[in-house]
């Protein structure tokens, strides 16, 4: 536990004293506040609906959560394997779970303080007189930081896996890619598969679709135990995954 | 402290290392020996519990440090060859980190970086960016890192690599203060290291141990014997070995055979007999270039271990290992045209081998000779020096004549 604090803290501040971690915030802060007062205008002052555009329901936010773990995650296992860190990590009285527990949080953390910066758009309009939803708000950023969990381990698992940080970003990508198709299969099943609705694939599909379990809770301002557990059973299988590939990093 | 047992590591049909077995006792400093891709790095990686051996175990302290890795990695030091430090990290950051890695608290982290930074002459540059540091500042603060923990066993892996002479110096000093508290386990393919700081010394060749002991002994079982080196000018090298045969002391004579205008010889022997050579060249004349004491070094001995010339005969641990030189020298010494030139050169003595008092100014004219064949043409002579220095401004023509004067 204290090794994995250790690590945690230590990868947080990586990611911020490497350019790399500024210059996503930067990006990633300006994209989103200039859409947030796009969205704001075109929904004729409607705050909450503007909010929870930032916070799934938009295509950019898909981008940036498909992307961004990625790049956050890619260096984390990949580059200190050629770097020989990982040797320094690994003979250190930490355990394998620890090292891959604390990069995890560290990207996790990163990703939930990007999320974060609707909670400045909310407080404008707090400020300008409109009347923000803030349970909503504070839900739908909830089911943000979970599904960034994922993605991370994903990336984590991806970065485990090969030596060059950029293949293990591009791995990612597709794998989160290929996660988030599965909802639109779903959706469309019956014309595309000629599927009948009580079909155990759709069932199968249904346990690996993240908009549907986003859309069931975070979304409508529900937090349920259940859709967190779906995130959390998801992320832990990832990042034990992503362990099993750290250990056989000792022989390969 | 650290007993290995008949550890093996195969990557696929590649065997890395091969059985080796080898046990420290607490404090001792043993180096590891060996060319490069013989096992070393491997070997110790299975030590400190990195790499799982594909067979056999080790033990630290009485722990195996597979099933009880985390407390064998709470009591090891281990420096890898490259130096694994967080360059965007300054390096009492890295310090830190390593400090609350093992679970130290923030005054006794605090203290032991201080500590640990003055004893590898890094205090000042204790707030500078690893990343902007030189290889051999980086080399000094892996070793600080190492260090930090206080660990019972120290595991370096090619810990001078990189480092000046002057650094290299300083890090032999640091690993003998250390050796008086520590085990330490010191790997490299440069033996002047380990002859310096290792009491003992392991000798891996292709992933296994082909030698153990202390750099003497290992020296006095597998290598070479001593002997006096002669390089002279001498009429009749026949008579020259009969000569030398009987000083006493001599095992045996050895003829190296002709280099140019010198006759080489090494006196087997197990003394320094260098007065007793020097007496009978200077009193028979001989022109001497060359008198010295050589004794076998542990470098000789770890190339032919290398080369795998060493072992078949180590394991007979045969005391006549004089045997192998003498057939070349023989062999060389008895090939026509050197041994019938060495007649040429008998004219020679009178000159250099004057040894009486000579003043800055009387100096006799010398003669220097050029015997390098590749600036005269290919038709050259060896057996026939060619003095350069009495040529006058016709360099060349002079030097032509030089040659022309010598006796045939």
């Amino acid at each position: 536990m204290r090794g994995a604090w250790t690590i945690y803290r230590r990868e947080l501040a990586g990611l911020f004293l490497t350019p790399l971690g500024w210059i996503l915030l930067f990006v990633a802060l300006l994209v989103r506040g200039i859409l947030f007062t796009i969205y704001l205008d075109r929904l004729g002052g409607e705050v909450n609906a503007a909010l929870s555009l930032t916070q799934g329901g938009s295509v950019l936010y898909w981008v940036l959560m498909v992307l961004l773990p990625p790049l956050l995650t890619m260096r984390m296992v990949s580059e200190e394997a050629s770097t020989g860190l990982l040797e320094f990590l690994l003979t250190a009285p930490v355990t394998d779970a620890a090292v891959v527990a604390g990069k995890l949080l560290a990207a996790t953390t990163f990703m939930a303080l990007l999320w974060s910066t609707s909670f400045l758009y909310a407080g404008t309009a707090h400020l300008l007189g409109a009347a923000p939803d803030w349970g909503a708000l504070l839900a739908a950023y909830l089911g943000s930081v979970l599904a960034s969990g994922l993605f991370c381990s994903i990336g984590l698992a991806a970065s485990a896996v090969t030596n060059t940080p950029l293949i293990a970003a591009f791995v990612a990508v597709i794998v989160n890619v290929l996660l988030l198709f599965v909802p639109l299969v779903r959706a469309n099943a019956g014309q595309l598969l000629h599927l009948p609705p009580d079909h155990w694939l759709l069932d199968a599909m249904r346990q690996v679709d993240l908009l549907d379990h986003l859309s069931g809770s975070a979304w409508v301002g529900v937090v349920d135990s259940a859709h967190v557990l779906f995130f959390l059973a998801w992320t832990a299988l990832f990042g034990f995954l992503a362990v099993r590939l750290v250990e056989t990093r000792r022989w390969r | 402290m650290i007993t290995a047992s008949h550890l093996t590591r195969r990557f696929g049909a590649f065997t890395a290392v091969d059985d080796v077995s080898f046990h420290l006792d607490a404090g001792e400093v043993v180096g590891f020996l060996g060319p490069n891709g013989a096992g070393k790095t491997t070997t110790l990686r299975m030590l400190t519990g990195y790499l799982p051996a594909t067979s056999g175990g080790v033990e630290i302290a009485g722990l195996d440090v597979l099933r009880q890795s985390l407390a064998v990695r709470r009591r090891i030091g281990y420096l890898p060859e490259a130096v694994p430090l967080y360059r965007e990290h300054r390096v009492d950051e890295m310090l830190t980190f390593q400090a609350r890695l093992h679970g130290l608290g923030r005054g006794e982290a605090r203290r032991r970086i201080g500590a640990v930074l003055d004893r590898v002459g890094m205090a000042s540059r204790a707030r500078a960016l690893v990343g902007k540091l030189s290889k051999g500042q980086r080399q000094r603060v892996g070793l600080a890192v190492a260090l930090l923990p206080e660990p019972d066993v120290l595991i370096l892996d090619e810990p001078t690599s990189g480092l000046d002479p002057l650094q290299r110096i300083e890090v032999r000093k640091l690993i003998g203060e250390l050796a008086r508290e520590r085990t330490v386990l010191i790997s490299s393919h440069i033996l002047p290291e380990i002859e310096a700081v290792c009491p003992r010394v392991l000798v891996v060749v292709r992933g296994r141990v082909v030698a153990d002991g202390t750099p003497a002994q290992l020296v006095r079982q597998l290598g070479q014997p001593s002997h006096v080196r002669l390089e002279a000018v001498v009429p009749d090298p026949a008579e020259a070995v009969r000569l030398l045969g009987t000083l006493e002391g001599v095992r045996a004579v050895a003829d190296r055979g002709r280099l140019g205008i010198h006759h080489q010889f090494d006196v087997q022997t197990d003394v320094d007999l260098r007065e007793d050579v020097g007496a009978v060249a200077a009193s028979r004349g001989w022109a001497l270039r060359e008198l010295s004491w050589c004794q076998p070094t542990l470098e000789e001995l770890f190339a032919r271990l290398a080369l795998e010339l060493g072992p078949d005969r180590a394991a007979g641990a045969d005391p006549a290992p004089a045997a192998p030189a003498p057939p070349v020298a023989d062999a060389l010494a008895a090939s026509g045209p050197l041994q019938l030139d060495v007649s040429g050169p008998s004219a020679v003595p009178p000159e250099p081998a004057a040894p009486e008092p000579v003043g800055p100014e009387s100096a006799p004219p010398r003669r220097v000779y050029n015997l390098n064949p590749f600036d005269q043409g290919e038709t050259r002579d060896l057996g026939r020096p060619k003095a350069v220095d009495d040529g006058g401004p016709g360099g060349e023509q002079g030097g032509g004549a030089a040659a022309g004067e010598r006796p045939s």
